[in-house]
């Protein structure tokens, strides 16, 4: 039953473009181009995740990690011309060494001053990607990024990227389902729940906390690859602190902590506003209302929701 | 030598000093108590030796192991079990998640291992089950296993604080204040866990405020007032103590 349920909701989400291609011709391109975004929002907001939710560590540099993992891979693949299969692992490789290099001070800091510290890594990231010209081309932004080529995959149609960015949101939920699951999720949650407590377990708090933050990190870096493989341009801009701000609303919106819930929280964060678009004029007023709304009747976020309705509609049929 | 020692162990808080030079002796097999009045230096004590505070002076020994200074969770490892006064459960866990997280590092399983879920991880997870449901069960928690932590009442929060700290078998147990605001029914049901824990050839170090449980099962008591040990012995002994009697009520 629970594997004939996921093998069709897996099933229409693959067959998702060829659905928007008959119910909205005239819209497939701006459909899928905003389900495209959605995904790596999505696998953005779950290697986030792991960190805010799960070891309890509020990181403001998730930005910075996104934008090194492209730039990384920009570069290499227009400067170098490697190919798409080698810049993508050295983007999360990237990533998840300045995570390494970057965590080890930055978690002798707690609390508030380790949210300031990994703020202002990533505001000296964007800064040097905005002013080291000569490697990043700063403001001008690295223009002409090849479309992947996985063999003899190639990747540039938006359905394509559109199966692309699933396949990533999918890998990213496989590994955040397996690290936040069992003895290696319930090492995570005693560190996020009670530091001391979980030493009396024998679980060193920093080597979960750093597990976290590098994994994380690597991921956010591989979407970064993908996200600029897909645009095709990549702008100092994409490392805006503001990114951390937007996955935090995704966070917090769907449910910290909870698979379903980032899920959940990426889809409605982005497909919110351009569902919204019908009345262009008090778009965002509605959507902030919305937000808002969310946050005041259910402050553990649409997880917390959708747990209690599914919980509601078992129990009158008696289990 | 003994199986837990420190020699001349010294504490300092800006110029207060909390424990000084305190030597103790516990032998494997032992159920010694550490006693005093409030401010002594007892729980103080616990965290310099159990590597959550750092110590000025003096150094601790476990199995003939010099562990000063060691981190708190490898202190852990190398088999000292503790309980906390205050903090004591992962509320937002099941009683049962609650005991499994204190069999960690038993075996390392690693990230593949847990995204493969080989058969060997499946089988230390089924024994591990096993031993917490036995664990549960012998502080008579077993019905309330799937129920969150937080969700118990404070005795029981207690027992299943003691019981987690069980679970990866330490030679040596450290309880801080077991019976402290816990309801008489639950503090025999207290006592008789220490004595079972003791006959089972385990080693106990109670910091306890309850005298009744202190002179009942104790078969040595150790005595702190302004963080030095004033007194030490049997509790007979050392409620007759005259030292003891000052330190407790004053000349």
């Amino acid at each position: 039953m629970r594997a004939l349920r996921w093998g069709l909701g897996g099933a229409f989400l693959v067959a998702v473009p060829w659905i928007v291609a008959a119910v909205a011709p005239g819209q497939q391109r701006y459909i899928l181009h905003v389900l495209i975004f959605t995904t790596l929002y999505g696998a953005l907001a779950l290697s986030y995740d792991l960190v805010v939710g799960h070891v309890g560590s509020l990181s403001l540099a998730h930005p910075a990690f996104f934008g090194i993992g492209a730039y990384t891979a920009a570069l290499l693949g227009t400067e170098a011309r490697w190919s798409f299969a080698a810049a993508l692992p050295a983007g999360v490789a990237a990533a998840g060494l300045m995570a390494l290099a970057v965590g080890v001070p930055m978690f002798r800091l707690t609390e508030h001053s380790f949210a300031m510290g990994t703020l202002g890594f990533a505001l000296v990231a964007q800064i040097v990607a905005t002013n080291w010209v000569e490697f990043t081309r700063g403001p001008l932004c690295v223009t002409g990024i090849p479309k992947p080529e996985l063999g003899p995959l190639r990747i540039a149609t938006l359905p394509a990227f559109y199966w692309m960015g699933l396949t990533a949101v999918g890998l990213t939920g496989l590994l955040y389902h397996g690290l936040t699951t069992g003895r290696l999720g319930r090492a995570f949650h005693a560190v996020r729940d009670n530091e001391m407590l979980a030493s009396a377990a024998s679980i060193h708090p920093l080597k979960y906390r750093m597990l976290a933050f590098v994994i994380g990190g690597a991921v956010a870096g591989g979407v970064g690859a993908l996200f600029t493989s897909y645009v095709g341009v990549l702008c100092p801009t994409e490392l805006a602190v503001s990114l951390s701000v937007n996955l935090l609303v995704m966070l917090f919106l769907g449910g910290v902590g909870s698979l379903r819930g980032v899920v959940v929280g990426a889809v409605a964060f982005t497909a919110l506003p351009e569902i919204l678009r019908m009345a262009p004029t008090w778009r965002m007023v509605i959507y902030g209302l919305l937000l808002l709304l969310i946050v005041i009747r259910a402050p553990d976020g649409l997880e917390g929701v959708i747990r209690r309705r599914s919980a509601a509609w078992r129990r009158p049929s008696g289990g | 030598m003994a199986l837990f020692e420190t020699r001349g162990l010294t504490k300092r808080f800006l110029g207060v000093t909390a424990v000084d030079a305190v030597d103790l002796r516990i032998e494997a097999g032992e159920l010694v108590s550490l006693i005093g009045p409030n401010g002594s230096g007892k729980t103080t004590l616990f965290n310099c030796v159990t590597g959550y505070l750092p110590s000025d002076a003096g150094r601790v020994f476990f199995r003939d192991r010099d562990v000063t200074g060691v981190a708190a969770h490898r202190i852990a490892r190398l088999g000292v079990g503790r309980t906390f006064q205050l903090v004591s459960v992962f509320p937002r866990l099941s009683a049962l998640e609650n005991l499994l997280t204190f069999l960690q590092q038993h075996q390392e399983e690693g990230v593949l291992g847990r995204l493969v879920r080989v058969p060997r991880v499946r089988r230390y997870e089924a024994v591990a089950v096993e031993r917490a449901m036995m664990l549960l069960d012998s502080v008579g928690l077993a019905a309330r296993a799937s129920a969150p932590a937080g969700s118990l009442s404070y005795g029981q929060r207690k027992l299943l604080a003691f019981a987690a700290a069980l679970m990866p078998d330490p030679e040596l147990v450290l309880l801080d204040e077991p019976a402290a605001a816990v309801n008489p029914t639950m503090i025999n049901q207290m006592k008789e866990q220490i004595r079972a824990l003791h006959r089972r050839g385990k080693t106990v170090l109670l910091v306890e405020h309850n005298m009744d449980v202190v002179m009942d099962i104790s078969q040595r008591v150790i005595v702190l007032d302004h963080g030095q040990k004033i007194a030490e012995g049997s509790p007979a002994a050392v409620r007759r103590d005259p030292k003891v009697i000052e330190a407790y009520f004053g000349r």
